[in-house]
């Protein structure tokens, strides 16, 4: 409790820097949803392949290593842009193929909702299975690009470089995002098939390529939390997705699932729930705390703070 | 197109099943008590030449046929229960499995009671766990409830991680064996030396776990999840108290884990939190869905199946977990019903197929 | 005779922006067979949809058999005595058709789990009632030489009777039919009718939507019209006949009539 209060606003800075993460990675299951009913459960390994992918690039395409020291000037940004890009990259083609692999046949065939679930659930243990056999299951150290320098002070909270850069970076990519959905063509198709799949399709929207979309969309959101990840830990390993996973699909109901206004209500809350509750508890308790989170509000509020999302079945 | 509809026309259980449908009592007895022999006899194969080829390369046989086949089986069945007949994914199960074996564990270190007696208790706190874990969630739509399980299964895990008390990451050692039971044959002892009388006690759950499933398949309690599977709304709007009749499906299914936790930490002596990770639930979701969702023949051989094959071929062994979630992608886009897929017969003698008004 | 067995007052229903309902009242008759009639997307559905539980009334009030339905679990409903068939067939297609009947008959069963599982006495008998019941339904409605096949391998037009049997087997006393008759041809058409009528001669209350105008001036009781969420007309089939606003209501929609 004591650290809690003495160290309040430091707490509350880590705490939205986790969210806004958590915010990004939950677009990846809140968007799916969105036009699938369905849960992305990929979406973890997802946000895992982006984590390598940013190793991938600094160490073995660029050339850094973890003890070479960090960058600056010219360097430092196209070495960073660059990890951005393919971290996105990468992850949004993996969530392409999750959707192809895992999700499409079986959408069309649609008779029984657990295939395409345990079909999903397949496909990320291939994928986290084979990272393990590739890296022995052991962690991977990212090379550091960006120093942890602290920046300046405020109410005593210590602010860091690369924390700042994600407090910065990540909420512009969401509202980025938002504009996209809300203003152009392509937006406006995932959103007529959230609505209503029917209708969306009588109205000539191609569903397999909105659908298609809307996966590669929250893969590149999740690709860019996996950056953002990357700079602040600085590490991964083959499971790194599976506690992340379930917090992010946690601010993503806490938003209100498929409501993407929600995710960042619900990534920055959890974010600071979560935050404050390690300093109270201790760290090992943090994945307890998101699973209460989770429990809570499927009890008391199942469609979240914004759900209008979730609709009951029609008969 | 052609090939994928003979897989999927291909159907061993018709075959079996119309067999089956073919024997009087005194014939189908005779054919349950011959294979439930064969299977008790299992762990005698390695020992003969002509059944040798059974045996595992890095374990003992015997002690494979416990764990994993033994135990896989059950939570298979146990699983089942919850997937295959009322159609919600539980992705968490290997919770239970670890509440009973740390029941066993606790109790067999902590108190005078032995393994007999500690295995209701362990029933029964992983069926209360199923209780309680199954209100809140069970009332939500399916994928809802396969993250909170996974979340819950991670939880019991991380809980028994951090707790000092119960050993922490170190687990707790000197777990007590059963006591020997006097039978009419001979005393059967329980330790290190018999790996058979631990075989014949998972046999033994494994078999009234069999006949409690097919006992409440044909009344009302398996009706009743047959319709939540097939069409939830509807069910509940027909009368059916589905979230009733779900709890009961997933506290069933607890407690069948709970028994294998109990004898798994019997058998072993040792248990830690390592034990107990998602693999394991995803392990057991594998031989369920392998083997045919719903079907207690195909989950009997989807476990046994994937548990003895990486035992015997090595090279599995190490991909083991790759090969299972490969499973799970091939058999729901190919074969979504399963190797020996459920019930889908119906009687010869009604009329045939006419073309409907529309 | 002109007991009222289910009640609706002032029901009004909202979705988002769209008044599926606006205050509608109406009662039925113990034994009547009531048609509810109005043109596509008039609220007719919406009208079970209420009754059942599936969705709550904005404002309104729901009495059957004197006691309000209002907030009540949909299961309880139907064991209150009200049970449904559905426009999109709903059966549970991998059971057979004596299955799903029997499914339906559990509704009163007094057999638990415990009695399921040690074969107690008194679940073998429920079992073998409930088997015998579900049975006798189908010869009623007159499907019983298909109670042994998987309701989803069915004709169509079996399984549309197949949900009324299954209602049935729920032991309602007031059934709510929405379109039964839907694809029928004239054959079949004349044959449910007759159908209806005996179930309403063996005691129940049936609350019927239909859109053939020819099977509802046939066997019904009374007519209530719906558009657009409003009660336009309630009253002796051959008097709502021949009332210009259904008749406007109708012709609004010319598609309607030809239509499935
Ligand atoms: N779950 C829902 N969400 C939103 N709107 C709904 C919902 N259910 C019904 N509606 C709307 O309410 C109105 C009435 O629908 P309803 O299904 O009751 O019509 P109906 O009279 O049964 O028509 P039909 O003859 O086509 O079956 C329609 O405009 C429909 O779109
Ligand atoms: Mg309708």
């Amino acid at each position: 409790m004591h650290t809690l209060i003495s160290q309040f606003w430091q707490l509350t800075f880590s705490g939205a820097v986790q969210g806004f993460i958590y915010i990004l990675i939950s677009l990846g299951y809140t968007m799916v949803y969105g036009v699938l009913r369905m849960i992305n459960f990929a979406n973890s390994e997802i946000f895992m392949v982006g984590t390598f992918a940013t190793i991938v690039v600094s160490r073995d395409i660029l050339g850094h290593q973890p003890n070479s020291g960090d960058l600056h000037g010219f360097t430092l940004i196209y070495s960073m842009l660059f990890c951005l890009i393919a971290s996105m990259l990468a992850s949004g083609v993996t969530a392409v193929i999750v959707e192809l692999v895992a999700y499409r046949r079986l959408r069309s065939r649609g008779t029984n909702r657990l295939a395409p679930l345990i079909s999903a659930i397949g496909m990320s243990i291939v994928l986290s299975e084979s990272v393990s056999l590739l890296t022995a299951g052991r962690a991977t150290i990212a090379p550091e690009m960006l120093h942890k320098s602290s920046l300046f002070t405020i109410l005593g909270a210590n602010i860091r470089v690369d924390q700042l850069l994600v407090f910065i970076v990540a909420p512009i990519m969401f509202f980025g995002l938002q504009r996209f959905v809300n203003h152009t063509r392509l937006g406006k198709g995932i959103r007529a098939v959230s609505m209503n799949e029917e209708t969306a399709k009588l109205m000539g929207v191609n569903l397999n390529r909105v659908i298609s979309i809307t996966f590669l969309i929250g893969g590149l959101m999740t690709g860019a939390a996996a950056f953002f990840f990357e700079t602040v830990y600085e590490a991964t390993k083959f499971n790194i997705g599976f506690n992340i996973g379930i917090a992010a699909f946690t601010a993503a109901v806490l938003g209100g699932i498929g409501n993407i206004r929600g995710a960042f209500v619900g990534g920055l809350t959890l974010g600071l729930l979560e935050t404050y509750a390690s300093a109270v508890l201790g760290s090992q308790w943090k994945a307890i705390t998101v699973f209460i989170v989770l429990v809570l509000v499927l009890l008391v509020r199942p469609n979240g703070l914004f759900g209008e999302a979730i609709q009951q079945s029609r008969v | 197109m052609r090939t994928t509809n003979s897989l999927r026309n291909f159907n061993v259980r018709d075959k079996g099943a119309a067999i089956w449908s073919g024997w009087n009592r005194l014939q189908r007895t005779s054919f349950g008590i011959a294979m439930i022999l064969l299977a008790g006899a299992l762990p005698f194969a390695g020992n003969y030449s002509f059944s040798n080829f059974l045996n595992t390369p890095i374990s003992n046989f015997a002690d494979v046929l416990i764990y994993p086949v033994g135990m896989f089986v059950l939570m298979s069945l146990g699983l089942n229960i919850v997937v295959g007949k009322s159609g919600m994914l539980d992705l968490g199960y290997v919770a239970f499995f670890a509440i009973g074996a740390y029941t066993m564990a606790i109790c067999g270190k902590w108190t005078h009671l032995n393994t007999w007696e500690i295995l209701p208790l362990g029933i029964a706190f992983a069926m209360i766990a199923g209780v309680l874990l199954g209100i809140p969630t069970l009332r939500l739509r399916g994928d809802y409830l396969a993250i909170v399980t996974m979340g819950f299964g991670e939880i019991v895990r991380i809980t028994a991680l951090n707790t000092q008390k119960i050993g922490g990451p170190n687990g707790m050692a000197n777990v007590p064996n059963p006591p020997s039971i006097h039978t009419p044959l001979g005393v059967l002892d329980f330790n290190i030396m018999t790996p058979n009388s631990f075989y014949w006690f998972v046999l033994v759950l494994i078999l009234l776990t069999i006949w409690m499933i097919r006992r409440l398949s044909v009344r009302r309690p398996g009706r009743a999840w047959e319709a939540i599977r097939q069409d939830e709304d509807a069910a509940e709007l027909m009368g059916v108290p589905t979230l009733k009749y779900k709890i009961w499906s997933f506290t069933l299914g607890a407690g069948v884990g709970g028994a294998a936790g109990v004898v798994y930490a019997s058998k072993t002596l040792y248990i830690s939190p390592d034990a107990f990770t998602f693999n394991i639930s995803v392990l057991i979701l594998s031989c369920v869905v392998f083997g045919g969702i719903g079907n207690i023949w195909g989950v009997v051989l989807g476990g046994v199946f994937l548990a003895y094959l990486p035992e015997r071929i090595r090279f599995i062994s190490n991909a083991r977990q790759l090969v299972f979630g490969l499973t799970l992608v091939i058999i729901m886009n190919f074969r979504p019903d399963g190797i020996l897929p459920r019930k889908k017969r119906e009687k010869l003698s009604s009329p045939a197929i006419e073309t409907g008004a529309k | 005779m002109s007991e009222r067995i289910l009640e609706l007052t002032g029901l009004t229903k909202k979705f988002g922006g769209v008044t599926a309902l606006n205050e509608v009242n109406l009662h039925v008759n113990k034994q009547e067979i009531l048609a509810l009639i109005g043109p596509n997307g008039a609220g007719k559905t919406t009208v079970f949809n209420m009754i059942t539980g599936v969705y709550q009334p904005t404002s309104g009030e729901i009495t059957f058999k004197g006691k309000s339905l209002v907030g009540k679990k949909r299961f309880t409903i139907t064991q209150s005595g009200v049970a449904r068939t559905f426009q999109n067939i709903r059966l549970w297609g991998d059971m057979t058709a004596l299955e799903n009947v029997i499914t339906a008959t559990d509704v009163h069963s007094k057999a638990g789990l415990v009695g399921a599982l040690f074969g107690s006495i008194r679940s073998r008998k429920t079992e073998k009632a409930a088997r015998a019941k579900a049975h006798e339904i189908l010869e009623f409605i007159g499907i019983a030489e298909y109670e042994d096949r998987l309701a989803k391998n069915l004709p169509y037009g079996v399984q549309r009777r197949l949900e009324i049997a299954r209602a049935m087997g729920t032991g309602a006393d007031l059934l709510l039919l929405d379109e039964p008759a839907a694809g029928f041809n004239p054959a079949e058409k004349v044959e449910l009718a007759n159908t209806i009528k005996r179930i309403r001669d063996a005691g129940y209350t049936v609350l019927l939507i239909e859109h053939d105008m020819s099977l509802i001036m046939g066997i019904s009781d009374r007519v209530v019209v719906l558009d657009f969420g409003v009660k336009i007309a309630d009253d002796l089939p051959s008097v709502v006949q021949n009332d210009p606003k259904v008749i406007e209501a109708y012709l609004g929609a010319p598609a309607d009539e030809s239509g499935n």
